[in-house]
This record gives C-alpha cells, sequence and structure tokens, in this order.
C-alpha cells in the first residue's frame, strides 16, 4: 500500500502523469484500506479548506489599511512621512474619488465587525471602515441605482443623507446621469451621483449634509482626479473629475444652480 | 488648477513610461493609486498566507505591510496583466525569508529542512496564534512549512511547479509536504473523535 499511499494527496490534486493515476485508480479498486486513506485526506482537506477560508473572516487592522494607503508613493519603504490626516470634508471628497476611479471592489474586505473600529478611528480611517459596513455584500457596478429610477434616487438619496438630493441635468454640459449611490465618509452618509461624458470619462458630484456649508468654490487635485467644492444650504458638494478636464469648474457652477 | 504633489511627481517620473499610463505623470500616479486599491481588496488573502508563515499574527499584518509597501515602491514593474496575487505572494515569501534569516531564527520555509521537523507543533495556550476556533487551533498544529504550501495549493491555487517556485523546493518535495500536512491533519482529527467518544 504504502508506494500508492505516498502519491494519493498528488492524486486528489491532479499532479499524476495519466499512468501514475491509472495505478492508483487500480490500486483503489482492490484495496479498501487505500480508500479509506484516500477519504481521511478529502476529509482533511476539506477540514484546511474550512479553516483557511474563515481566517478571511478576520476583520483587516485599519492601521494596515491606512498605512498602505496613506503610504507616499514612491518611496514608500523609505519615507519616514506619516499617512496623511484629512480633515473630515476632505476626507468625504476623497472618497468620491475612490469610489470614481473604478468602483469600490478596493475597500470591500473584511467584515461588519470593522465598524465597531470606525468608531474610534479618526479622519480618514474611519471611511474606509466605513466603506465595509455600507458596501460589505453589494456588488461591483458603477452606480448602485440607476438613472432609470431617478427619482427613487432622489428620494431614497435625500432620505439617507438628511440633506436634499436632486439630481442635476448636465446635459448641457456633455454628461449623461447614470445613477447613484450611498456611501459614507468622514463617518457620515454621503450621496454620489454619476456621470458620464461622450467619451465615457466618469465625473462624480458627491453631497454631504452639514450644518457648516463652506462659502464659495474651491478646486484642488487629489492623485489623477480634479475636484471642485462649493456649499449649499444645507450640504458641501463636490465635483470630481479626471485631472486635465478643462469644463470642470463650469460643471460645478451648472450643478450648484440645481441643487 | 493645482499640481499633483512633489512625492506623487516623483514616483511620476520612476513610472511615466508605463505602457498603460495616461497622460504621462497623471498616469503613474493613477497607476499607484490603483494598486493601493487592489492590494487593499488583497489583504485579507495576503493576511492568510502571511500567517502560515509567520505563524503569529502582528508578524503576519508587520510583513503583509511591508510587502505592499515594497509593491508600491515597484509599482512600475506592476503587470497589469499577471494575477496581483502570485506577485504579492511571491514578495511577501521572500522578505519573510530575509527577516528570519535576520532573526537568525530557525524555522520553516527552507531554512530547516522539512523532514527534519516534526509533523506537530504544540500550540501553548494563550500564545498569539489565530486561535479563536476549532478549526484555527488545529490549523495551528501544522508547521509554517507544510500549511503554507498546503494554503497555495490546496486554496490558492498553485499547482506542484507553481509552489516549488514560489517556495524555492523542489516539485517532489512539494509533494511530499502536500500530503504529510494532509495527513497530520488527518491523524489529528482522529484523535479528536477519538477524544470525544
Amino acid at each position: 500500500m504504502t508506494q500508492y499511499e505516498e502519491k494519493l494527496s498528488a492524486f486528489l490534486d491532479g499532479e499524476l502523469s495519466e499512468v501514475e493515476a491509472a495505478e492508483i485508480e487500480a490500486a483503489l479498486a482492490v484495496d479498501p484500506d487505500l480508500v479509506a486513506e484516500l477519504e481521511a485526506l478529502m476529509v482533511a482537506d476539506g477540514v484546511a479548506k474550512e479553516a483557511f477560508a474563515e481566517v478571511l473572516d478576520d476583520p483587516v487592522p485599519m492601521e494596515l489599511a491606512a498605512a498602505i494607503q496613506g503610504a507616499p508613493v514612491g518611496t514608500a519603504a523609505n519615507s519616514p512621512e506619516a499617512p496623511r490626516g484629512y480633515s473630515g470634508w476632505f476626507a468625504a471628497a476623497l472618497a468620491c474619488v475612490m469610489l470614481a476611479v473604478g468602483g469600490i471592489g478596493g475597500f470591500l474586505v473584511g467584515s461588519p465587525q470593522e465598524t465597531q473600529v470606525a468608531a474610534a478611528a479618526p479622519g480618514w480611517l474611519a471611511d474606509i471602515a466605513d466603506y465595509h459596513a455600507v458596501y460589505a455584500g453589494q456588488k461591483r457596478h458603477l452606480v448602485e441605482v440607476g438613472a432609470d429610477e431617478s427619482d427613487h434616487i432622489e428620494t431614497w438619496l435625500t432620505a439617507s443623507v438628511g440633506a436634499t438630493v436632486r439630481i442635476p441635468d448636465l446635459a448641457a454640459n456633455g454628461l449623461t446621469f447614470e445613477g447613484g449611490r450611498l456611501l459614507v465618509a468622514a463617518g457620515k452618509p454621503v450621496a454620489q451621483l454619476m456621470y458620464t461624458d461622450a467619451g465615457g470619462a466618469v465625473v462624480a458630484l458627491c453631497l454631504i449634509a452639514t450644518d457648516a456649508p463652506r462659502d464659495g468654490f474651491a478646486d484642488r487635485t487629489i492623485g489623477a482626479f480634479d475636484m471642485v467644492s462649493w456649499g449649499g444650504r444645507d450640504a458641501n458638494f463636490v465635483v470630481v473629475g479626471d485631472t486635465g478636464r478643462s469644463d470642470l469648474t463650469a460643471i460645478a457652477e451648472a450643478a450648484a444652480t440645481q441643487v | 488648477m493645482l499640481l499633483p504633489r512633489e512625492n506623487e511627481i516623483a514616483v511620476c517620473n520612476k513610472a511615466a513610461n508605463l505602457a498603460r499610463s495616461k497622460q504621462g505623470c497623471v498616469g503613474a500616479v493613477w497607476v499607484v493609486a490603483d494598486l493601493k486599491r487592489e492590494l487593499i481588496a488583497l489583504l485579507p488573502r495576503l493576511r492568510r498566507f502571511a500567517r502560515t508563515l509567520t505563524r503569529s499574527v502582528p508578524d503576519a499584518d508587520e510583513l503583509v505591510q511591508e510587502a505592499c509597501l515594497r509593491a508600491l515602491t515597484r509599482a512600475d514593474q506592476w503587470d497589469r496583466d499577471q494575477p496581483l496575487d502570485r506577485w504579492m505572494f511571491r514578495i511577501t515569501r521572500n522578505l519573510w525569508v530575509s527577516e528570519i534569516r535576520k532573526r537568525g531564527v530557525r524555522i520553516g520555509a527552507g531554512v530547516v529542512p522539512a523532514d527534519e521537523t516534526s509533523e506537530l507543533v504544540t500550540v501553548e495556550t494563550g500564545e498569539a496564534h489565530v486561535a479563536a476556533s476549532d478549526l484555527s487551533r488545529l490549523m495551528a498544529t501544522l508547521p509554517s512549512e507544510l500549511s503554507s504550501i498546503l494554503l497555495a495549493v490546496s486554496v490558492e491555487g498553485y499547482s506542484y511547479a507553481e509552489a516549488a517556485e514560489l517556495f524555492d523546493v523542489p516539485v517532489g518535495t512539494v509533494m511530499s509536504r502536500i500530503h504529510r500536512a494532509r495527513k497530520a491533519l488527518a491523524a489529528r482529527l482522529a484523535d479528536t473523535e477519538g477524544e470525544a467518544q
């Protein structure tokens, strides 16, 4: 039995040549002990898979995700620079950027347990944790609710965000409304409305309820994105698009008159 | 219009020639942002792999962080046509090998020939291992050089040849370690059943 027994795992893994596999099969047909051995190995492998799967449920420490997200690019290993601490609203804007980049897959790790971490974590760390809580289990789409349900989006996001959400018509700026999603940043719900231009580039309009709306328009660049932000009656707004868009301010101004 | 921050420009210079970069410098920043996002998405699996190497949660997290930062400094080498997980497992494993050489700790990953180690290690109570459930306690009884290869093959889908390359051992060694890992688990399961009866 020994000569075959040693090959049973490789047999299970499909790592034997046809000839060797045929030998094992022939041996199994006449040797109940070998069959029992094979079954024990299969059970053990199943247990191992289950145990390894269980490990994935362990929440990722926020500090770890933060260290990667905040790593200064290009000089990460050598630079003593600490992760950047973004302020609340800025964090919300950054959250919009991250989602505009290409869906939400990046932060879909961990489990709802992480919201407990979020409560205590400062700044944008809390955002990452909140993403988990909000998006865990949701599918990866550009939008959560499509443009064909615009009325619903307005009602739903208004109720969720705690500030009036209206979908501006930005057709004059060459933008088509694609839909919306709800996210959480700086510990607060954020409404995100997604638009695409004729070339398929995504422009996002995000808003977060606030008691202290900012004055006037401000633009800044984060990574590969430009953003223009302004304050409304009960919310702060930001429009996010690829760096180099010359029309972002115009889009923001057009949106500001409608929201 | 504001410009990217200085440190972002630094990486632009390094990665500006990336085939997929959009608009030169901006594209390089984009690449790093993408890589960060994908790395964060990969964290659960990287941590799991690292735990089989280090057998300690804090060590594993430190190792994973170091591996991710290493990858980010090499963002210009990131080939999106190749699976990121394989690249990261390799970086993680190589870093760990350097680390245990530094520490002079004679554990796992080819430092001690696996044939010289016992099949089962004793898990002391109170140790900072995963040990949250019966299953993880059971897995913690496997020495690193067995559990890491078992994870790679049974769960992460490595062929024996690919695992041999990752762990820098002959294919025959992969074959025997996989088998010994399963046999050890089977024996432990049989013991547990015996105790329960």
